[in-house]
């Protein structure tokens, strides 16, 4: 017979779907894990993960009050078929509510304590942390069958034991494999070891529980009036001191504490309950006053984390303690106001407990901090609990019971409401449609029965009934009770023309809750039924098809199109706000701004979680999150609607920020194209990893973090939104040419004081070089008889080409010109030698960056400086440096006297300078009048993407116009290991000559720089002693310069002429040289077909192209090893 | 509070969704408070989400019928006010005068009004807290406001500049939004104009008549039991304009000299 109860038991665990949410639910991002579904069936830590799994039966003893006999495990008395779990703290066996054997004694059920039995997320069964196993005994059994007993530490933990203390004792039989109960077993036994640690915190917590002190019979004692060692009942809330809502007699306040003690003496209490149906009716009833706070926090999962760390609140309160917060301000505007109806908040009392709970949990979940209505939610909870305890369950219901409720952007409000709304639609569509036609929205009036758990609504003692329900059961009880409040209101809820009709039917419902629901029946028993009593019937019998799956499917449906309202509001506002200089740009701009803005924030923020976990997965050891309380580990993050939102970019977040806004903020060496992308998705992890590289990666430039500075408020703590749109306001604003220059003239002034210095002239033409690398979209059309350069258009026949060739003419004669009128920062300057040879040197940097045979040039240009009849290439910089060593050069008397390179001669420019020399070049000036502001594209991003998309192929082109075209011998170059595998495209030579010349111009002003500060140093050497070793050091100086070993990315970048767009930083030169060499790997490669060059992919290069298979090929073994290793 | 007389309930009456924004801690409950049942208390119990009062505003030629929305003004419960501004044909937009970001964020109320409220709606811009000023005295002696036409009495502009160059001195006055200040944006953005004080009373009747004043004929629809529900508005559309003397454009008059009989 029993075999065959526990055989339905078992068949109809299969059948009831609630019982199946576990697994189902993978992959996609969007459904909970297994994990977080486990947790919160058994109301578990985030800490917990399922570890072990097994069928099982709980047999439970014979309850001792129902017999006088001893214990006998032969005599079992309930039985119930489920499933038992192993957590790395906890364990956890969970059946379903019709597996009920007919031998309860107690019948305190009420009519409807029906259907909904159990069908809450924790089921009958029971959850138990190992630390509360005192012993496991393994039963010898006939039928092989793995029996175990587990005696706990119920009752067991104080100092003496009460006189014919029985232990708590109970069977479980595993019903699997014999290898899967051994597997199971020794995860217990792990575990159970780990447990013994937790036994002191047990101590602290099961202290604080009224059960204890209910069941050691102190409690008689004291009324005794025997007090000399009593001890003192724990703290169950201000109702102690207060009293505790309602007329106690009238809730049978003392019977139901009797029930109680008995199903505790049965069933074990607090940590090492037992839930069996009487547990679920006995909450259905009503819970006692003194024990309504510790139940709920065994309902609720909330007594686990204080388990985990008992003295959290208290550290909290005093790790913070005199600290100011905008949440504490709020909470104080709230304290008086918070359920001021009951005595114990009109005390100083009452109001300093609130304060503190709702102080330490903004400081410990600061991303919540304080939401209006948690005041009246924890106020209700500490007429019922201590602090301790209301804290951690203030944590459960904000993280788990009502995800979003108080949230910044109070999304799980909004959702649930919606949520509400189309179950009402669903099941009372009559309803919905009066409620339609009349123009009254549900919602603004559900709104606060969700939000402050109908504390609000109801009288107090029927707010508390529906709590004790809602913590055991789950959300779906706040749905269920809402619905039957508007199917019993029904009739009259049709009458209603509006808002004020429908809220004054509802009030005057809530406040009759205590009267008969059919005060002229002639049933006594029915007419004794009160409306509360006809509203949890209604809630949990004719709403029990409203279960937790349904809820959670709602949410799924409507959350996107709620977040997306409050994000539309949250842009709307926040595009608002952004101040005056934000009318400068169209509604279209900001918004393009607002949403480039988040989306850069949001990438990165999620890339740095995945970069987070992959490297937690590589140390492959489970990391325990510092604070047990606080947002969940599988929280949602990544959209302005879920909550606070990052406020600050960083650096390197406001290059991707750039790199997706103007073209000259793209890489020039993307890590990866887009073909060997679609292959490196096979590897494992990768993946994800390859989704963000599909855009375009952002470069690094001087100019890029002046800008950033220049527009961030704080550079440390970050670009704030406001701070783009300023930044942008001013440039993207009316044209205005003058405003533009002066612009990138303060860019460049960093003393602030209205000059930019020879140094900063040279960053200038470089960033000017920089920004117009990628040619001008056309903004620039030059008239034909501009310069003096001897480009010959006709030649190369393509406008395109002769603008951006004449640009650097232009950026040249900038230099020199600068130079020509630039202050001397020290009177008594040489000016007129200054301009000779400032004209000089630009005329060089112009004419060998044009040059025909730029290629020689530039190899001339680093390998020689001795030779001084190659003087066309000789740098200034250099020859000034030469000339102080060297005197007999012939050119060397004037250059001597350059007062742009030489130190010795400070310099500057002041903005009418600047603005001069720009506006006489008409490059320049159409390069300010509008390309430099029209490089930012906003709103006009669409047709950008569209040029950038074509970005990357001219990127490669690029630095493969002029690189050895692949040999043979070039079959080795994978092995340097590189990522910008792939492509190689042909046909780009005037492009490509181009975007060398380009490159190098840029390369030239970095080297004028470099020479420059060899220069410096020299003098500074000088200035130290023109001793004898002088010309020694010089040497040496020399050589290492110009020799093979020092300088490499000279060298590198002339010998791999093009592989750099600009060489203004050698470290980077020398990386795009391996990349270059692995592009010439990779079309080798390529054609070998795409799965070897994928394994290109690999950034560290480990792989060599050949050997790649076979380490591949290697690894396959060892995983078979490790896989049998994990189940020996 | 005070019964409708039997000449007033054979007036035409319709009821106008109302709703208030504002900062934390303006006092927005508190002028509801005042408004619907002439008190005050200090310690209100928090709005969670917006709480609905109704009271009716007696005008010569009819009775409004104000059904109030009393938002909650911690900053995130922004996010929940479209719901109960939808439909709204008037709102009150509150600042507390003596913290000057409560006017800023007002402004933002009112721009999101202006472009996400339904069109028509009539908007008043209240600076509330009077009785923490200096000009709070004045203010009740005379009996000013009422007698101007302007909503903003030009004397009171003359009493903030003072107040302005001598700060707080004598009284402990802690005006820091001038009146002039507010008044000059009201008027650029089409709005209503009061400063009142929930605490004392003052100029808080005036408010919701000017409102009731101000909406247009054409906007109401009648009152719960006055019409026959969703016809409304066509009926209303239909009716004939010969009531429509009180509008925007006369505003000021109509404010001056007809007093609320609630």
């Amino acid at each position: 017979m029993m075999q065959w109860t526990s055989f339905v038991q078992k068949a109809q665990s299969f059948i009831d779907p609630a019982n199946f949410t576990l697994p189902t639910l993978t992959s996609s991002d969007r459904n909970p894990s297994k994990a977080s579904l486990f947790r919160q069936q058994f109301r578990l830590p985030d800490s917990q993960n399922p570890l072990q799994e097994i069928t099982a039966e709980l047999i439970l003893p014979v309850p001792h009050t129902s017999g006088d006999g001893p214990r006998n495990l032969d005599h079992a008395g309930n039985r119930y078929a489920g499933r038992l779990h192993l957590s790395e703290r906890f364990l956890c066996f969970s059946t379903q509510a019709t597996s009920f054997h007919p031998s309860a004694s107690l019948t305190a059920s009420t009519h409807w304590a029906g259907q909904t039995n159990g069908t809450g997320p924790s089921g009958n069964g029971f959850t138990i942390p190992l630390c509360c196993i005192r012993r496991v005994e393994r039963l010898n059994s006939l039928s092989h069958i793995f029996s175990l007993a587990l005696t706990t530490w119920n009752a067991a933990l104080g100092k003496q034991q009460p006189p014919g203390f029985i232990p708590q004792r109970f069977t479980i039989q595993l019903a699997g494999s014999r290898q899967a109960c051994e597997r199971f077993c020794d995860g217990l036994k792990k575990g159970l070891r780990e447990g013994m640690k937790e036994i002191e915190n047990l101590r602290i917590v099961v202290n604080d529980c009224y059960s204890e002190y209910l069941l050691s019979g102190a409690k008689g004692k004291a009324q005794d009036g025997d007090a000399s060692d009593v001890r003192q009942p724990p703290d169950a809330g201000l109702g102690m001191i207060f009293r505790y809502p309602g007329d106690a007699r009238k809730l049978r306040d003392r019977s139901k504490m009797r029930l109680w003690g008995e199903y505790f003496r049965e069933n074990g209490r607090n940590a090492t309950l037992i839930r069996q149906p009487t547990f679920h009716k006995l909450i259905r009833v009503g819970l006692p006053n003194r024990l309504r706070g510790e139940v709920w926090e065994v309902t609720s999962g909330s007594l686990y984390l204080r388990l985990r760390s008992p003295n959290l609140y208290t550290d909290t309160l005093a790790k913070f303690s005199g600290q100011e917060s905008l949440a504490i301000d709020e909470i104080e505007k709230d304290l008086n106001r918070s359920l001021p109806e009951y005595a114990g908040f009109q005390s100083e009392e009452g109001i300093g407990r609130l304060r503190r709970v709702l102080t330490a949990y903004s400081w410990i979940n600061a991303e919540i901090g304080y939401c209006q209505a948690m005041n009246i939610v924890v106020a209700a909870l500490l007429i019922y609990m201590s602090e301790a305890q209301a804290f951690f369950l203030l944590s459960v219901l904000c993280d788990r019971l009502l995800p979003g409720y108080y949230s910044t952007t109070m999304y799980g409000t909004l959702l649930d409401q919606k949520v509400f709304e189309s179950l009402v639609e669903k099941t009372m569509p009559v309803l919905w449609e009066h409620l339609t036609k009349s123009d009254v929205q549900l919602s603004v009036v559900s709104l606060p029965w969700f939000l402050s758990l109908y504390i609000n609504s109801m009288p107090l003692v029927f707010a508390f009934r529906v709590l004790d329900v809602f913590f055991l059961e789950g959300p779906k009880v706040l749905f269920q009770v809402g619905l039957a409040i508007l199917r019993i209101n029904g009739e009259e809820l049709l009458d209603i023309q509006d808002d004020g009709s429908f809220i004054s039917v509802l009030k005057s419902y809530f406040s009759r809750l205590d009267e008969s629901a059919h005060p002229r029946s002639e049933n006594p028993k029915l007419r004794a039924i009160t409306r509360f009593q006809e509203l949890m019937v209604v809630a949990f019998k004719e709403f029990s098809q409203i279960t937790h799956q349904t809820i959670i499917e709602q949410r799924e449906k409507h959350k996107d199109a709620v977040l997306e309202n409050i994000e539309s509001f949250a842009k709307r506002t926040s595009i608002r706000n952004l101040g005056p200089d934000s009318k400068k740009l169209s509604m279209d701009d900001l918004g393009a701004i607002y949403d480039r803005y988040y989306e850069v924030l949001y990438d990165n923020q999620q890339r740095q979680k995945l970069q987070e976990e992959e490297r937690r997965r590589q140390e492959k050891k489970r990391v325990e999150r510092t604070s047990i309380l606080g947002p969940p580990v599988d929280r949602e993050v990544g959209r302005v609607g879920l909550g606070p939102s990052p406020t600050h970019m960083d650096y390197d977040a406001f290059r991707e920020f750039l790199a997706v806004t103007a073209k000259w903020a793209v890489s020039d060496s993307p890590r990866k194209s887009s073909s060997s992308e679609q292959s490196s998705n096979s590897f494992r992890g990768w993946g994800k990893a390859a989704a963000w590289n599909t855009k375009n990666q952002p470069t690094d430039h001087e100019f890029m973090q002046r800008l950033y500075r220049k527009w961030a408020t704080d550079p440390e703590e970050g670009i704030s939104l406001q701070n783009v749109v300023n930044g942008l306001a001013r440039l993207k604003g009316p044209r205005d040419i003058m405003n533009n220059i002066q612009y990138f003239f303060d860019l460049y002034d960093d003393e602030g004081n209205g000059t930019v210095d020879r140094e900063g002239i040279l960053r200038m033409s470089e960033a000017l070089l920089f920004l117009s690398r990628r040619g001008f979209e056309g903004t620039i059309t030059p008239t034909q008889s501009v310069d003096d350069l001897k480009a010959n258009d006709g030649a190369h026949g393509e406008d395109k080409l002769s603008t951006d060739e004449k640009f650097l003419g232009s950026v040249s004669s900038f230099i020199r010109r600068c130079f020509e009128y630039a202050d001397p920062s020290k009177p008594g300057a040489k000016a007129a030698e200054a301009q000779q040879d400032a004209d000089e040197a630009a005329d060089k940097l112009g004419s060998f960056s044009i040059g025909d045979d730029e290629e020689e040039d530039l190899l001339d240009l680093d390998d020689d400086t001795k030779s001084d009849h190659t003087a066309v290439t000789e740098q200034p910089a250099q020859l000034a440096a030469e000339e102080k060593r060297d005197s007999e050069h012939s050119r060397t008397a004037s250059e001597s006297a350059n007062p742009a390179l030489d130190p010795n001669n400070p310099l500057h420019i002041t903005l009418p300078t600047f603005r001069m020399v720009i506006l006489a070049d008409e490059l320049l000036e159409q390069f300010f009048d509008s390309y430099f502001p029209q490089s930012f594209h906003l709103s006009d991003h669409g047709s950008y993407a569209a040029t950038a998309s074509s970005l990357s192929s001219n990127l490669t082109t690029f630095s493969n116009i002029n690189a050895p075209k692949p040999q043979s011998s070039a079959m080795s170059a994978p092995s340097v290991g590189g990522a910008s595998g792939g492509i190689v495209p042909p046909g780009r030579g005037l492009r490509g000559v181009l975007d060398n010349i380009v490159s190098d111009g840029i390369r030239m002003a970095a080297e004028v720089k470099k020479r420059m500060d060899e220069a410096q140093r020299e003098l500074e050497r000088n200035a130290l002693g023109r001793g004898e070793e002088e010309d020694e050091e010089d040497e040496e100086d020399y050589d290492g310069r110009t020799g093979p070993t020092s300088a490499p990315s000279i060298v590198g970048g002339i010998s791999s002429w093009g592989a750099g767009a600009y060489g203004a930083d050698p470290d980077r030169r020398s990386v795009r040289d391996a990349d270059r060499d692995l592009l010439e790997g990779a079309e080798v490669v390529s054609m070998r077909g795409k799965d070897d060059a994928s394994l290109l992919d690999d950034k560290d290069g480990h792989h060599d192209n050949t050997q790649a298979p076979a380490t591949a090929a290697a690894h396959a073994p060892d995983n078979v090893v490790s896989k049998v290793e994990f189940e020996s | 509070m005070s019964e409708s007389t039997g000449a007033n309930t054979a007036k035409p009456s319709s009821s106008v969704k109302l709703v208030l924004l504002g900062e934390a801690a303006v006092g927005k409950s508190s002028l509801v408070l005042r408004f619907v049942n002439n008190d005050f208390q200090e310690n209100k119990e928090p709005t969670i989400g917006a709480a609905f009062l109704t009271q009716k505003c007696s005008l010569p030629t009819r009775t409004i019928k104000f059904e109030i929305w009393d938002t909650a003004g911690q900053e995130r419960f922004a996010s929940l006010a479209p719901m109960y501004y939808r439909n709204a044909q008037a709102a009150l937009v509150v600042y507390d005068v003596t913290k000057p970001s409560s006017l800023t964020k007002a402004k933002h109320w009112v721009a999101e009004l202006q472009r996400q409220a339904s069109p028509g709606i009539v908007i008043a811009l209240v600076g509330n807290k009077l009785d923490l000023t200096n000009d709070a005295n004045e203010a009740a002696g005379e009996a000013q406001a009422e007698g101007e036409h302007e909503p903003s009495p030009a004397g009171g502009d003359e009493a903030t500049e003072e107040t302005q160059e001598e700060p707080d001195v004598s009284n402990g006055d802690a005006r820091k939004v001038p009146t002039r200040e507010a008044s000059a944006y009201a008027e650029e953005e089409g709005l209503l104009f009061f400063e009142t004080s929930a605490k004392t009373g003052h100029n808080v009747v005036d408010v919701f008549t000017a409102i009731a004043n101000a909406i247009p004929e054409s906007s109401l629809k009648s009152g719960r039991g006055a019409g026959a529900g969703t016809g409304q508005t066509s009926l209303s559309g239909g009716r004939p304009a010969e009531d429509s003397r009180v509008n925007l454009g006369e505003r000021g008059a109509a404010t001056a000299k007809e007093g609320c009989a609630c």
